[in-house]
């Protein structure tokens, strides 16, 4: 909407960008410099490709029994006709993989996303409206922080299971309970830098100018903490996918959903025998939690307002 | 021939309540505001000028509270009024100037977005209409390429540019009343004297009433026509700056008209007021000054001295005052 005022008052785009110079262009000047966060974006970006052209990319059908089916094997060691081999059923891990990619990705974006709107809320209004609220707030954030995570995750993945037995949203499920139980330290981190954003003089400015409690929580400070938000929400998702292959592995994730947490539990039972079967979605859990981790090192470094020149 | 007053504070008392004690940040000051005047608000860091401006938008932060007294602005007791109605009067008929226009812009919107926010909060405009007011604002304090300048970031921009935009800002709804907390205090002198002398001719050119706080005399010798001595959260001495200045009664204001530096001066040494501000949360007794007063009397420590007219227009809160008056600067400790 800026945009369109800002075209009308000046004739030539170029001349607003070189005059008007937000700290997002800077941070992402400062970003394209780190090589480190620009190979996580590639490797982010990379398999996010994948999950979208999966059904290219595969070489068999989902869950098909490849080498079953042809060979009346299971668990082929790798070869030019299986890549990464296929599992205990006889399915091609290569293919697997690539198909897992995109639930993956779903529970580790749709887990951030509720994660993250959660503790956006309750950071900034108990930030903001300190007193009574802030200290509700507080409270519930640590009854959140002191159950034990792992335990009580995979209580509810089974009674939800049980509940909603396979098929019925499975990886739903599990990225809601994900997505519920861990907002809380993200809520608290979001909650002290708002502390230290609304002490700033422009916050007072925007009171003294007759702007709401509403508006200054997510008009002014909002802006201002995004930079945070922005890297936990990058962390938040490689916790994520960690805990989603966690929990498959332990076999408390949605069997039917293709997940590589799901590939690893099958593999456990051959580790010696069939390490093909482990290792390839293994080392696809690691590049992608390394690519998330690289990408929110890097935006943190570009957007920390202390590191600005 | 009183002039009309625009605003008028009566016992404003407004108190911290922290875990060390309750501060008496401001303890029943009264005073009054002018149609058209600058008044100044002098005195020492923590003597309640700051408290007292926000006070008055009622927007004193936590944990302080206004606990007694009364804010007429034109005729309306603000104290009385709702959070919503407040909203509408801030900014659009008191507006305040903080102390550091460094801090005092939002750094993540540009200049643009900050001046048409203010300017469509309170008036009924669009977006086009908004962004031509905020330029011609641009103009009004005088900034050189206004069309260019309002899509810069604060960041992209001087110390003064900023305190002109903030003073923008506040002026965006032709406030009848504007608050300028220290407004020059974090500017270098040259930047300072321009900054003074636009919000002189701001102020005459909209015909508003200003109140100027701070704690440099110089300041408000060359801004004020009247100015209000504070000290430890009380009002001491109340008179035009001509009065203030060649008449200064309360000791308290001619200490701190002799703790101003003058080329004049032969190369003494400056002088001080011994001691320091007293601690809010248990005061001196009586009259707050009387532990660093030079000529405070038994009595001082017992009788808090009332605002007194001493002679017409010129208010003293000290029990000695008829004397200094009477005998001009010739009384013995």
């Amino acid at each position: 909407m800026a945009d369109v005022m800002k075209e009308k008052l000046l004739e030539t785009p170029e001349k607003r960008r070189t005059d008007g110079v937000s700290q997002w262009s800077i941070a992402w000047r400062r970003f394209k410099k780190n090589k480190a966060a620009l190979a996580g974006l590639i490797i982010v970006g990379v398999i996010i490709f994948i999950a979208i052209f999966s059904p290219i990319i595969a070489r068999y059908p989902l869950n098909y029994l490849a080498s079953f089916n042809e060979e009346g094997k299971i668990r082929v060691p790798p070869s030019s006709k299986y890549w990464f081999g296929t599992d205990y059923i006889g399915r091609d891990v290569f293919s697997q993989i690539v198909y897992g990619a995109g639930n993956v990705l779903y529970v580790g974006f749709g887990a951030a996303a509720i994660a993250m709107s959660l503790a956006i809320v309750i950071g900034i209004t108990s930030g903001y409206l300190d007193g009574l609220v802030d200290n509700i707030l507080m409270r519930i954030t640590e009854i959140f922080l002191v159950i034990p995570f792992l335990l009580i995750l995979l209580v509810f993945l089974r009674v939800a299971m049980t509940i909603a037995p396979s098929g019925v949203g499975g990886l739903t499920t599990v990225t809601l309970i994900i997505g519920l139980f861990s907002w809380a330290p993200n809520a608290r981190i979001i909650r002290g830098e708002v502390l230290r954003v609304k002490q700033n003089e422009y916050i007072e400015a925007a009171v003294a100018l007759g702007a709401s409690k509403w508006r200054i929580m997510f008009r002014h400070v909002l802006p201002n903490v995004l930079h945070v938000i922005i890297v936990l929400t990058t962390l938040q998702i490689a916790t994520a996918i960690l805990v989603e292959a966690g929990v498959s592995f332990l076999g408390f994730g949605d069997p039917n959903s293709v997940t590589w947490g799901q590939q690893l539990q099958g593999a456990s039972e051959a580790v010696k025998e069939a390490w093909w079967e482990g290792i390839f979605p293994g080392m696809f859990i690691t590049l992608l939690v390394l690519g998330f981790n690289l990408l929110g090192n890097g935006l943190r470094d570009a957007l920390d307002p202390r590191l600005r020149e | 021939m009183a002039p009309k007053e625009i605003l008028k504070i009566e016992n404003l008392t407004t108190y911290f309540y922290t875990w060390a004690g309750v501060v008496k940040a401001v303890d029943g000051v009264s005073l009054d505001v002018r149609e058209g005047e600058t008044l100044g608000l002098v005195g020492e860091s923590g003597s309640g000028k700051s408290v007292t401006a926000l006070s008055i938008l009622r927007i004193v932060p936590r944990p302080g509270k206004i606990i007694d007294g009364k804010i007429i602005y034109k005729g309306e007791n603000l104290l009385a009024k709702t959070e919503n109605e407040m909203q509408q009067i801030r900014g659009k008929e008191i507006a305040y100037i903080s102390q550091d226009p460094a801090t005092s812009l939002n750094p993540v919107f540009s200049i643009a977005d900050q001046l048409t926010e203010v300017i469509r909060r309170h008036q009924n405009v669009t977006k086009e209409e908004a962004l031509k007011k905020a330029i011609e604002l641009f103009r009004l304090v005088e900034i050189a390429d206004p069309e260019i300048k309002i899509w810069n970031y604060p960041h992209q921009l001087s110390g003064g540019m900023k305190q002109r935009i903030a003073i923008a800002r506040a002026l965006s709804c032709q406030p009848s009343l504007l608050l300028a907390d220290e407004p020059t205090t974090n500017l270098d002198v040259t930047i300072q004297a321009q900054i003074l002398e636009l919000m002189k001719n701001l102020k005459k050119k909209l015909g508003m009433s200003m109140i100027l706080i701070t704690h440099d005399m110089g300041v408000v010798a060359g801004v004020a026509d009247r100015i209000n001595v504070m000290y430890a959260g009380r009002v001491c001495e109340v008179a035009s700056t001509k009065t203030i200045f060649r008449n200064p009664l309360h000791p308290y204001t001619r200490a701190l008209l002799e703790a101003v530096p003058n080329v004049a001066m032969k190369r003494e040494k400056l002088k001080i007021i011994p001691g320091a501000i007293p601690n809010l949360i248990s005061p001196p007794s009586g009259c707050r000054f009387h532990p660093r007063c030079d000529f405070a009397v038994a009595e001082c420590a017992s009788v808090v001295p009332p605002l007194v007219e001493i002679e017409p227009e010129h208010y003293v809160a000290c029990i000695r005052a008829k004397e200094f008056m009477e005998n001009g600067k010739g009384v013995k400790k």
